[in-house]
């Protein structure tokens, strides 16, 4: 039992490899995110096509782009001529209730999470350089 | 010991032998119990004692065991059989209990030879490995679940069984007859009086500071201890007496059987006596597993938490005579002399260090065996091993050569066992391997030594 | 795919977390019950102070007379427990995660010494199996369980350490990486993992036995 186990996994493990090989979707807009922002960033900045964002979004920066008021988004405002870190802080504050890192994963990964489509997981935007 | 090597040999050769041995002894109870089993009565009270004589306790120890192997060191068994995996505490639970456990009680007779012959003659229930097993998983239980197992299967070895049938009709372990026990004591008292005028063994006095009880092997033909006790408590003036009725007897060989409802009977007869004296506490001779009985187990099955009566094994007894003051010592033991810790009251019951005090107190020359105290090996012959008789005396060798390597390394000349059982089985080791060693109970120097004065009252 | 890790990495971890705790909750009321229904005896003799003091004697490395007879397996394992509860409750990925999903956060390890930790434990238990194999004694008592346990353990630190490297099928490897740990925490109450509480509760009771009524030590 132990051993079909093991052959079982290292079957799933093998596979898995070749799907993800051969599935390669990479756009060819791909860019890095810099990520001076941070004080002692802990992994490389994401790997992001911003060309294919506004593509996928109908040129609506406002989406990612967005503003809040008083913890309220404002509807139609966009704010493509700030940096994230103007708003959000890199720690956690009263005044700051949604930090950089945690802006951008939220951001990013529960879009992608409610599309359907798009990167998840730690390592598939911060890509190893 | 001068060789380097230190592995002792087994003069009389050697394992074969004892394979031989092993073979040989067929023991005819437990033959005759075999062939009286059917496979329904074998399922039925395995899974009876599985399931209402044990509970969370054996479920835990089962679930929690790792299989790491570190209770194998502990073992003297293993130790002594060439790190034989056999030989290791898990290994007799897995190939007993477990087993059992698994098959639901589904085993064949050939699978209970095999069980008998592990928990009764391959484990001395001695808990060291208890103190081995990273969790506390208690193998001696576990193994004293099997003894009970097979005594509820009728095939416990025939002279260990004789015992408890001796315990069952005479309330002692070696069929004494009442009139026979009063005898010796009467006995011992007359001729201690040849050395000490006034001398009383007082019988049955009510309300006296102290009961004093022995084991059965003492009048049976070790009766010069109790003129040793005599001697000491007239010495020390202690206000002392012995029950004449059954009840005397603080031995419990059914303890090790798994006759439960004996064991308990047993015990419950003794305090009863102590309780009708109206004494005030209980000293006992040089017994471990008698010890055992009354200070753990037997008040256990009578429902008491701890023992009704405080209860006195003799090394911390010879402790108190010695520090107040009661005997003095004329002059010290000269040669050189070592301890043997008993389980029972060491692991049982921390007497360790008073014991070494005792010694000091009476001896020139003390050597620690090594390990001591509640980290000694066990003699071999405890925990009902060497009860189950001469048959097994051969195997019972080999198996405790780790003990004579451990008793020729102090280079003692005399050895210390504070314990009937322990006594017996070191003298079998001391004698088969040929160690050159004494053995003496520490009331043998208790008394070699003392200041030998005649009690005045008042004076 | 998307809503499938989204899926073992929210409600999937939740079932777990509650299965993993709630049933050794369950396991450990079900025991007290037991006891007290069949076995009242253990609480005559279970102290506190002496409980602690067995399981703190046991605690402190190579205190305990049987650690010393087998230093080399005893202090790896020793290491290995450390590191099997430092290494995921201390890493940078996680405490992310958990702060994202609960706002509470806490010092991570330097990611870089988390990576060799994680080696170190994965060695620990190629050792463990091989002594296994090994140490007659050992091997006298393992069967296929044991073997099968060593595997559930390695098996999401394995896959974290691929994982986090990023050498290959990475998506799959996150999949495998919290499925394994979610069916290690899953497995902890119905296997003899769950020696992590029924541990200290034998070692109680011995210590008790020992400290209590036979005034003396059991290590």
């Amino acid at each position: 039992m132990r051993k079909s186990f093991i052959t079982g996994i290292a079957l799933v493990l093998v596979l898995a490899a070749g799907w993800t090989a051969f599935s390669g979707q990479d756009s060819q807009y791909l860019e890095r995110l810099d990520n001076w922002a941070f004080e002692s960033p802990r992994r490389p900045g994401a790997v992001f096509s911003h060309d294919d964002h506004i593509m996928d979004l109908d040129d609506d920066c406002s989406i990612c782009h967005h503003v809040y008021e008083d913890g309220k988004l404002v509807p139609g405002e966009s704010s493509e001529d700030y940096y994230c870190s103007d708003c959000h802080g890199l720690k956690p504050a009263p005044d700051n209730s949604m930090p950089l890192e945690a802006a951008y994963h939220k951001l990013c990964r529960d879009c992608h999470f409610d599309e359907g489509q798009g990167p998840v997981l730690c390592g598939e935007c911060h890509i190893k350089e | 010991m001068q060789s380097q090597d230190n592995t002792m040999t087994d003069p009389s050769n050697e394992t074969k032998q004892a394979e031989k041995a092993k073979q040989k002894a067929t023991d005819p109870a437990i033959e005759a119990g075999l062939e009286r089993l059917t496979p329904e009565r074998i399922k039925k009270t395995i899974n009876q004692v599985l399931e209402k004589e044990t509970g969370p306790r054996f479920k835990a120890y089962v679930e929690t065991c790792m299989r790491c192997g570190l209770c194998a060191e502990a073992c003297s068994y293993f130790l002594s059989n060439d790190r034989d995996p056999r030989f290791m505490p898990a290994a007799k639970v897995k190939n007993t209990i477990w087993e059992m456990l698994v098959k639901k009680g589904e085993v064949s007779r050939d699978f209970l030879r095999e069980a008998v012959r592990i928990s009764h003659l391959e484990c001395n229930v001695c808990k060291r490995c208890a103190m081995y097993c990273p969790f506390g998983i208690d193998i001696a239980y576990m193994m004293l679940l099997v003894r009970r197992i097979c005594h509820k299967l009728e095939i416990t070895p025939q002279y260990i069984q004789d015992t408890v049938n001796s315990h069952s009709v005479t309330l002692n372990q070696m069929w004494v007859k009442d009139d026979e026990w009063i005898d010796t004591l009467q006995w011992q008292e007359e001729d201690a009086r040849e050395e000490f005028e006034d001398l009383q063994i007082p019988l049955d006095k009510m309300g006296a500071d102290i009961m004093y009880s022995v084991i059965a092997p003492e009048p049976k033909f070790q009766a010069g201890l109790i003129y040793q006790t005599a001697a000491m408590m007239h010495a020390a003036g202690i206000d002392w007496t012995m029950p004449s009725t059954p009840g005397w007897d603080n031995s419990n060989m059914a303890m090790y059987t798994g006759d439960n409802e004996i064991s308990g009977r047993i015990a419950k007869a003794f305090f009863e006596t102590a309780a009708k004296l109206r004494v005030k506490r209980i000293v006992m001779g040089e017994c471990g597993h008698a010890f055992r009985s009354v200070y753990d187990m037997g008040n256990r099955w009578n429902s008491w938490v701890m023992p009704p009566f405080e209860v006195v094994h003799a090394l911390a007894f010879y402790h108190e005579l010695l520090t107040e003051g009661r005997i003095t010592i004329a002059e010290k033991y000269k040669k050189k002399v070592t301890l043997h810790d008993p389980c029972n009251v060491s692991r049982g019951r921390g007497l360790h260090d008073k014991a070494r005090e005792v010694v000091n107190m009476v001896c020139e020359d003390f050597v620690d065996m090594v390990p001591n105290r509640e980290h000694n090996f066990c003699c071999g012959a405890g925990g009902g091993v060497i009860n189950c008789g001469p048959p097994y005396k051969g195997e019972r060798m080999v198996n405790n050569r780790n003990k004579a390597e451990q008793l020729a390394a102090t280079g003692a000349e005399v050895l210390i066992a504070p314990c009937h059982n322990c006594h017996s089985g070191l003298e079998d080791i001391i004698q088969h391997y040929d160690l050159k060693m004494e053995i003496k109970f520490l009331g043998d120097l208790m008394y070699e030594t003392m200041e030998k004065k005649i009690y005045k009252p008042g004076a | 795919m998307n809503s499938f890790i989204a899926f073992i990495m929210g409600p999937m971890v939740w079932i777990s977390a509650i299965i993993f705790l709630g049933g050794l909750l369950f396991k450990f009321i079900g025991i007290i019950q037991s006891v007290r229904s069949k076995e009242p005896y253990v609480f005559s003799y279970l102290t506190v102070k002496h409980s602690l003091r067995s399981i703190g004697a046991w605690l402190i490395p190579f205190f305990p007379k049987s650690t010393r007879l087998s230093p080399v397996y005893y202090g790896i394992s020793y290491v290995f427990h450390i590191f099997l509860f430092v290494i995921p409750l201390f890493l940078a990925s996680h405490i992310v995660l958990f702060n994202e999903a609960f706002q509470i956060s806490w010092p991570a390890l330097n990611d870089g010494v988390a990576d060799w930790l994680s080696l170190a434990v994965i060695a620990a238990l190629v050792f463990f199996a091989i002594r296994r194999q090994m140490v007659p004694e050992v091997k006298y008592l393992t069967s296929g369980s044991d073997y099968l346990l060593i595997f559930l353990v390695a098996l999401p630190f394995i896959t974290g350490y691929l994982a986090y490297h990023q050498w290959f099928a990475y998506r799959w490897m996150v999949v495998a990486h919290v499925l394994s740990g979610e069916l290690m925490l899953i497995m902890i109450p119905f296997s003899r993992f769950s020696h992590m509480l029924t541990a200290p509760l034998t070692r109680a009771y011995m210590g008790s036995e020992f400290g209590n009524v036979r005034h003396a030590r059991d290590w």
